[in-house]
């Protein structure tokens, strides 16, 4: 029997807004890419609703990663942005700067350690992990540790350099 | 037991080991100092890091309506500002700027018809009732991550399907001619030939009547950036928020954190209007009303260039409304159909669109 789709969409909706932001880093495209992945879960009707959602959501944030990285250079700024709606430019600044530092931070872990993180912060179990990452489930949390050390120790040694920004 | 690994206290204390696990960890812990010390410290990190990956996060705004997304896939931004131009030259080359036709030629053509126009258009004569929003967001689903796309994903032919099946000359006839120039700029990765043929097919074979030409081509015709012309609210009554909220039924919707100027009512039809500051010297409307109403706003004020045009109804009830050199887009938030109105890119305001809430 599939999930009920509309309790897991109420549950996991602003999780996997935020793990797909962490991936394309680009809020509205990740809204858009989660209801996206709702849909074809509305058309697909996934036994397991919410693991389902992850996969793809992950296998369109990579694709996105790459056609955003050909696009940028297209890219023009809007008039109004919709993040100037809600926030000072002061703290627009600070806003970017952190999630620059962020986002360098993640880079510097490896695609598995930084896709575990991801997904435990999305609220995904060890076992949820373990099948989405091909881990055993006995290796998540070791892999957590590092990947949570490494982000940590990047991130410092991002805010003692103070260059060091995305690269993206 | 010797001294425990790191990934033993992570996974403890994510509370994610086993309860055998668990049980021999914590009598450990009760007699090793060291490890003691040591969960602290990674304690410390898990929260530390928790902390850091918190720090970059999108500002969260309520999902739409999950209904929504059934038919409903969204599109990337990006990909559009991309279909537009491909859309804008493509509709410029096949001599589609039927805008010379207007009896407002003598508006400003340096910026050609802008193509959201033909997605906007699109879906205007469909049975259903549906935001027009859905219709630009069917449309380009082929144009989407053509290359993933899970596997068993049935829903592959979408839009296409539909404008083909429903059938019959229709108005959205624009919509196709957009899809089909959106089809033809994505071919190259994602090849729906067939689909495409069949929509050259229609449209070669005279599918775009005359007068649904004239039609089609009425509201694609704006400057980007034009300034707004006199708002066909100016002069509705100026009302109170309690009063706004008796007429809608609910708490009226806007943008959260833009300074409200004011609550109007359109005297005719009980429709809100909310005025809002982007900055000083721009303000954006935003009508709404209970939906499932009639559509309310005639073109009244651009009665010169639409008075002849006798627009059928079906096509205002879709709620698909421009005055010229203005843009005004629909969607749903709550029981409250939505629009949006100002002086801004079609972009910038469907983007603001998206982000209408009930005001706090």
């Amino acid at each position: 029997m599939p999930d009920d789709i509309a309790e897991v969409y109420r549950n996991t909706y602003p999780a996997l807004v935020r793990f797909l932001y962490r991936k394309v880093w680009d809020a509205e495209r990740a809204e858009d890419l989660a209801q996206e992945a709702f849909a074809r879960a509305l058309v697909h009707r996934p036994e397991n609703t919410r693991g389902w959602l992850f996969v793809v959501a992950a296998n369109m944030a990579r694709d996105e990663a790459r056609r955003a990285a050909r696009e940028k250079r297209h890219l023009t700024l809007l008039k109004s942005e919709p993040d100037a709606v809600h926030s000072t430019p002061e703290d627009d600044i600070d806003a970017e700067t952190r999630t620059k530092r962020v986002r360098a931070a993640l880079d510097e872990l490896t695609p598995r350690d930084r896709e575990a993180l991801l997904l435990w912060d999305a609220g995904m179990s060890y076992d949820e992990i373990a099948v989405q990452t091909g881990l055993a489930r006995g290796a998540i949390g070791t892999t957590l540790a590092r990947a949570r050390r490494r982000l940590v120790d990047a991130y410092d040694a991002g805010l003692e350099g103070g260059q060091h920004v995305a690269r993206g | 037991m010797s001294h425990v690994d790191e990934g033993t206290l992570h996974a403890y204390l994510d509370g994610e080991l086993p309860p055998a696990e668990r049980t021999a960890l914590e009598t450990h812990l009760a007699d090793c100092a060291t490890c003691r010390a040591t969960l602290t410290e990674e304690r410390a990190l898990r929260e530390r890091a928790s902390t850091v990956l918190g720090s970059a996060r999108p500002a969260e705004r309520p999902a739409p309506p999950l209904e929504r997304l059934r038919r409903e896939p969204k599109r990337s931004p990006w990909r559009v500002r991309r279909s537009f131009a491909w859309a804008a030259s493509l509709a410029l080359a096949l001599g589609l700027g039927y805008s010379l036709r207007t009896p407002r030629a003598s508006t400003p053509l340096q910026t050609p018809a802008e193509p959201f126009a033909f997605m906007q258009k699109g879906g205007t004569s469909t049975q259903e009732e549906k935001p027009q929003s859905q219709v630009q967001s069917q449309v380009p689903s082929h144009v989407q991550a053509p290359a993933q796309r899970p596997p068993n994903d049935r829903r592959a032919p979408r839009a296409e399907d539909e404008l083909v099946t429903r059938g019959a000359p229709r108005a959205d006839s624009s919509a196709q001619v957009a899809t089909r120039v959106r089809g033809a700029a994505a071919a190259a990765p994602a090849p729906r030939l067939a689909d495409s043929i069949r929509l050259e097919a229609r449209v070669a074979s005279g599918a775009l009547a005359d007068a649904e030409r004239d039609r089609a081509a009425a509201p694609s015709l704006f400057v980007d950036g034009a300034p707004a012309p006199t708002s066909m609210a100016a002069n509705w009554p100026v009302i109170s928020r309690r009063v706004a909220k008796t007429i809608l039924g609910e708490e009226p919707v806007g943008l959260p954190g833009l300074e409200t100027r004011t609550f109007r009512r359109d005297p005719g039809t009980n429709a809100v209007v909310v005025e809002q500051a982007l900055d000083s010297s721009t303000v954006i409307q935003i009508f709404q009303r209970p939906a499932g109403g009639a559509y309310p706003y005639d073109s009244s004020e651009a009665a010169p260039a639409n008075a002849s045009r006798a627009r059928p109804r079906a096509n205002e009830a879709e709620g698909l409304f421009r005055e010229r050199g203005n843009r005004l887009f629909a969607r749903f938030v709550r029981g409250l159909r939505v629009e949006i109105k100002g002086p801004l890119s079609a972009d910038s305001l469907n983007r603001l669109l998206e982000q209408v809430a009930p005001l706090p």
